[in-house]
């Protein structure tokens, strides 16, 4: 192999970072779900990083359930999101704090 | 190899980026697509053509589908714009400078270590890489498999559910 396993660790690291900075700036509920996609795919790319460079399947393999369990969290996240939508209030995740009381 | 790399690093950053940074919530989306077409290639990369496979077909594919849908649904009704003033910038992005320090250091002190397998890319070559991972799901990730089903199952209803309710 000519690419370091650190390389791809690091570009995982960097997109993972990108992600959580992401998630803790923005307000709108949508943009925040695709920050949190983005730092499953960077977890994704360390799994397949290390799967390849220790000749494992392992990480593949966790690699494909995340994505599963991402494609779940999509689907439950944005029907909710849809829902608030219908109820008629603000797509500002500062303004959605009902459950608060 | 490696230039090719190179130049996958930097699209990977600089979407990454655009799904953080443009205002529009259609400009995030598309550039995430962007972002995993990139990612599909760099599994190619790692010899993980199932995972490019998957990653295609489920994010690229239905996932992001979904998003675009979901934000042309909504764009007329409500304004997907908001924006976080810049002292919340930055206070996030010094968060993030210090997670990637935390990161880096840690990869720099601990390195690398781990047992490696059997799965040599010759030995995945030589029976085919996507009957080598089927394999593995149905026999060592059996019960993982079979939890991520059950999993998949309660989404479907909870979003079916969510989807029938009246709003208040």
């Amino acid at each position: 192999m000519q690419i370091p396993a650190y390389s791809f660790l690091l570009l995982s690291g960097g997109m993972f970072t990108l992600g959580a900075v992401g998630f803790l700036v923005r307000r709108n509920p949508l943009v925040i779900f695709m920050c949190i996609e983005l730092m499953l795919n960077a977890v994704n790319l360390a799994f397949a990083a290390m799967s390849r460079y220790l000749n494992s399947l392992d990480g593949v393999v966790f690699a494909f359930l995340v994505i599963t369990v991402a494609a779940a969290e999509v689907v439950v996240g944005i029907a909710i999101i849809v829902q608030v939508y219908r109820a008629g209030r603000d797509m500002d995740v500062d303004e959605l704090d009902l459950m608060k009381e | 190899m490696v230039v090719a790399f190179a130049l996958l690093a930097a699209w990977e950053l600089v979407t990454a980026a655009g799904v953080v940074a443009f205002r529009r919530p259609i400009y995030n989306a598309l550039s995430l697509v962007a972002n995993m077409l990139g990612l599909a290639i760099l599994f190619l990369m790692l010899n993980a053509q199932f995972l490019f496979a998957a990653q295609i077909i489920v994010y690229a594919g239905a996932v992001m589908v979904l998003f675009v849908f979901i934000i042309a649904l909504l764009n007329p009704g409500v304004d997907l714009t908001l924006q976080r003033g810049s002292t919340e910038w930055i206070y996030g992005i010094v968060m993030g400078v210090l997670f990637a320090a935390l990161f880096g250091s840690l990869l720099y002190n601990r390195g690398l270590t781990g047992h490696t397998g059997a799965f040599t890319p010759d030995a995945i070559a030589a029976t085919g890489n996507v009957q080598v991972i089927g394999a593995a799901l149905y026999t060592k990730f059996l019960f993982p498999v079979e939890v991520t089903s059950i999993l998949l199952l309660m989404a479907a209803v909870g979003a079916v559910y969510l989807a029938m309710r009246k709003a208040e």
